[in-house]
Order: structure tokens, then sequence, then C-alpha cells
């Protein structure tokens, strides 16, 4: 009896020192992983810096033909932090990006457009550009202001647009739902309410979140989306990283 | 990466509680001696692996019941030991949309034919059913033919229309078994014939299924979705039945091809194959919906790399109390 009891008790001891053992294998583990993610965490801040200071070569000269429109898309919260939606719009202008859409679900970035556009030297409003947008001088940024309007409500107004124009007929000539309720025609009414804004080729998201917002819904079919971390943390290196990604994709639209 | 040990102690004439240890993600590892003495209670903090890597952050434990394991509302035991590690079923996502890319390039990189490519992205479609049907997901909605694919080679075109009937054919026994509904959205009418018919019966045979909702998008276009919804609108003002004053976002909504479902708004969408885009998928529905792109072509697209994209999800509902739409 008394031998069974002390072979449990060792026993036991053994399996407390191996519990012990496992926790702190646990431990190391979950150091190690730790470990891992500070280091990778600080190669991004590297490379970051590297890519703003022009070590590394591939990032120095940016191709953007293909970047005809960007779309910056700000959570709401974040957008109201004017000075850094300033200081990104500053960046772009010097990477040389000419035409950007800046989107916030709630307006706050179109309610502080002024302030935006007083503090850019070279900056227009899209609306204000004129018809002939394309031929906006090359020294000059073209801004558009987008809130949720622009996305679902703006498609909203234009099927209403549509909707007069298919009853009309409708008396005139009978059945036309055919011929009116296609996707040109709801592009020309979306131009005809005032959003004319072209399909951005490249979407970069600054907030929590890793969706687009309700961003121009009519207008993403096949805009590149990248998703880059809360509007603080934002790094001049990971914007062109982003850039420099996008003129290396290869689109084939599906064919 | 997360390990679940379990060391016990032989009975004693003391009966005290046997010793575990298990991972801090799903348990949290308590230690209980054999005697008071002895007891010493370790709480462990709890560790993110995240998708794509930041500093990780330590979580704080959450409220944890008398046995050290945390509260749940509503999951039994059983239920909970049917998820993966690492998953919680209580911001399980209810519907995941996902983009299927990379099935030629796939083939392209192993020197097959582009059919081999759609034939191994058939089998990893239908073990992401079978996942789907496992994690209690609601509904799976799949990008499978776009408006933009029938300028693809005729060749190819007539190998996808009859993959897809065929797959329809092969597996009709197993959605009726696992009680899953088949939804088809897309601009049908340019699909042949027989496929159209055989679509038709496959929606109607299984339309009181009341397990996972399978959804395939075919000949669709997110811009044509919208369109053909103020369509149907129109023809409803021109009939009557609706004012033109009470147009607005909810009704072009109630009229998308995804009113086949309770939830139409995809919480989750998954593309495969590097690429960033949503490529003119559920336009309108997918506002809201967390994006996660995977590297792996959509054949390799397996259950890690599915786990992955919902423990990525959860992390992010987690902290950012992601909303539900629906």
């Amino acid at each position: 009896m008394e031998l069974r009891n002390e072979m449990q008790r060792a026993y036991c001891c053994i399996a407390q020192i191996g519990n012990l053992v496992l926790l702190l294998l646990w431990h190391i583990l979950h150091f190690i992983v730790s470990i891992f993610y500070f280091v990778l965490g600080i190669a991004r801040v590297a490379e970051s810096y590297f890519i703003s200071s022009g070590f590394l070569k591939k990032y120095k000269s940016l191709n953007l033909g293909k970047l005809r429109c960007l779309a910056i898309v700000i959570e709401s919260e974040e957008a109201y932090q004017t000075l850094q939606v300033i200081e990104l719009l500053q960046w772009l202008g010097a990477i040389g990006v000419k035409s950007v859409c800046l989107y916030d679900k709630e307006g706050v970035m179109k309610k502080s457009k002024q302030a935006i556009l007083g503090k850019l030297n070279n900056a227009v409003i899209f609306e204000e550009s004129g018809e002939n947008d394309k031929l906006v001088d090359h020294n000059h940024m073209m801004l558009e202001f987008a809130s949720f309007s622009d996305g679902k409500e703006a498609v909203t107004k234009a099927a209403n647009l549509l909707f007069m124009k298919y009853l009309k007929l409708n008396k005139l000539a009978g059945d036309q739902e055919g011929q009116i309720f296609t996707e040109p025609h709801m592009a020309e009414a979306l131009k005809a309410i005032g959003c004319k804004g072209a399909d951005p080729d490249l979407l970069l998201v600054y907030g929590p979140a890793r969706c687009h917002l309700g961003f121009a819904v009519w207008r993403i079919r096949y805009t590149e989306i990248v998703h880059m971390g809360p509007l603080k943390s934002m790094r001049y290196g990971s914007l062109i990283k982003a850039i420099y990604k996008f003129t290396m994709v290869r689109q084939n639209y599906g064919k | 990466m997360f390990v679940s040990l379990q060391f016990r102690l032989p009975p004693t004439v003391t009966s005290t509680p046997p010793l575990k240890l298990l991972p801090p993600n799903a348990h949290v590892p308590s230690l209980s001696s054999m005697s008071v003495r002895h007891v010493r209670r370790l709480r462990l903090p709890r560790l993110s692996l995240r998708a794509t890597p930041q500093l990780v952050v330590v979580e704080d434990d959450e409220e944890r019941g008398a046995n050290g394991r945390p509260h749940r509302d509503g999951a039994s035991t059983e239920e909970r030991n049917l998820l993966p590690p690492g998953l919680r079923r209580e911001t399980m996502p209810v519907h995941v949309a996902v983009i299927m890319d990379g099935n030629r390039r796939w083939a392209q990189i192993r020197g097959l034919p582009a059919s081999s490519g759609y034939e191994a992205g058939v089998r990893s479609l239908r073990s992401v059913v079978e996942l789907c049907c496992k994690l209690g997901i609601s509904v799976l909605t799949v990008f499978a033919f776009s408006t933009e694919n029938w300028c693809r080679p005729k060749v190819e075109i007539e190998f996808l229309m009859d993959l897809f009937g065929r797959a329809v054919r092969e597996d009709l026994e197993s959605f009726l078994r696992e009680n899953i509904r088949i939804s088809v959205i897309g601009n049908t009418s340019k699909l042949p014939n027989s496929l159209q018919q055989l679509i038709a019966n496959v929606e109607e045979t299984t339309k009181k299924n009341f397990g996972l909702q399978l959804i395939v998008a075919v000949s669709y276009s997110g811009q044509y979705d919208i369109v053909q919804a103020c369509q149907r609108i129109a023809m409803k003002v021109k009939d009557g039945v609706v004012a033109l004053d009470d147009v607005n976002e909810s009704l072009i909504e109630r009229e998308l091809e995804t009113n086949c479902t309770q939830f139409p708004y995809p919480d989750l969408l998954i593309r495969t194959s590097g690429e960033l885009r949503i490529s003119n998928f559920l336009l309108w529905q997918l506002a809201y919906t967390e994006l996660f792109f995977s590297k792996s072509l959509w054949p390799d697209f397996g259950e890690i790399e599915f786990l992955e994209a919902l423990q990525d999800f959860q992390r992010r509902q987690r902290r950012y109390c992601g909303r539900s739409l629906n």
C-alpha cells in the first residue's frame, strides 16, 4: 500500500514537471512567434524607409501611364485628420499622380474641401476643371471628392432618369425596356446627374476595415483594391510600393 | 500551429482532477495540483497569428468560467469541438463569396491543358462546399463564369459549359443528401438550352433544402445585375405596382439577383490567385464586405487556406466590430 502511494506520488511529480515543461515550451513557442512578427514589422518599416530614401532602384521611377485615376477611401472617423489627408495628397503629387478621387462615406472630406485645397499648391477640383478634364495642365492634380451619395444613391437617381425615359417611350412606342436598361445607358445617366468621374485604376483603403466602404459601386469593376492600414500609420514608402505593384499588374479583363 | 497536449494523472486516493495543458487560443491552460498547497493558476496571454504579419498584439483574456474555459453563448461542448482551433462560432461569416481565379495558371504551371485546371477547380469547389457545410456557413456564392468570359475561345467555353453540366449532374445526389440548396444567378439566357433546363431542374429539386445555399454566378456581371434590377422595377412602375417616388436603394436591392437568399450581402469575399480586384462581381452587394485576397491559385485553395481566410475575418471582426447587413 505504502509502495503504491509512493509510486503514485512519484508519478504525480513527474506529471507536474512534465506539465511545467510543456507550459515552458508553449511560452517559448509564443515568444518565437512574437519575435518573428516583431522582426517582420521592423523589416517593413526598414523597407519603407529604403523606398522613401530612394535606395531601392526599382521604386525610383514609377511608370504612371497605367494609373489614370487613383481613389483613396478613408474611414470617416479618420477623415477628420485633415492634415494627414493633405500630407497624403502632397505625397501623391510628389509621386506624379494627376487624378485623385477622395472618398469617405459620410462626406467629411467633402466638407473640408476648401481647407484641403487651400494647403495644396497645384490642385483643382474635378467638377471645376470643365468638360475637357483630360486636357488638365500636367502641373495640376485633379481632385474629386466623393461620399455615399455618389455611390448607391447616385445609381438610384440615375435609375430614376432611366425610368422616366422608359415611361415616356413606352407611352409612345410600347415596350422599350430592352433598349433603355442597358449598361451604357446607365453609365450615361450617371454622367447626366453629375457623376462623371472615371473608373479608378487603383483604390487605396485607409482604415481598419478591409472593404471599400460603399465607394461608387458602378466604378470599381476592374479596380485594384489595396488595404493600406490606418491613416495614422501611413508611410510614404508603403504608398510607393502599392503604386509600384499596381504598375506591374497585367489584367486580362476576364478574356 | 495550435498544439493540444494533455497530461493525465493517475487516479489517487484523494480523487484530485487531472492536469491538462490546452492551446491558449481555444482554452486556458490551467494547472491544478493534487492538493491545495500546490495550487497555482496561470493565466496565459492569447496570441493571434495574422495572415498579414504585424506586431503581435497580446489580447486580454476574455471572461472565463470556473473551469477556465471562455464563455460561449448558446454553443454546446459538442459544437465547440466541431470547429477547428482558432475559429469561433459566434463570429463565423453567414455569407461567404468566392472569386475562383487561377485555374488556367495552375494548369499552365504544370504543363497541362486549361481543362485540367478547371477540373481541378471543381474539386476545390467541392472541398470548400463541404467545409462550409461543416462550419455552418449559411450561404456560399461562387463566381463561376462572368459575362467577360464569353470572349474566351469557343472551345474553352464549350468545355466549361459541359463541365458545369457534368458537375451538377454528378453532385446532385450529394446536394440532396447534404441538404444543399442550389441557386444560379446571371444572364442564363446565353447558356445552352440543355444547361438552362438542368439548372431549372436542380433549383426546383433543391429549393426546399435548408442547409447551405450554394449560389453559382454564371454569365454574371455586377453592372448587369444592377441594370436588370432597374428593369424589373421599371416594369412594376409601368404596371402600377410601385410608384416612381417610392423607388429607392432598398427597392433596387430587393430586385438584385441575390434576392434568392435571405442573406444577400457577403460578409467575406475571397479572391484567389493573388489578384486584388472584384472583377465586376456583386458590385452593389460588396460595399461592406471584408475582402481577403489569397495568393493561392484556386485549384490549390483547400482547407488550410479557407480556414486562414476565416480566421483572418474573425480577427478583423473581433477587433473592429464589423457590421453585418444581413
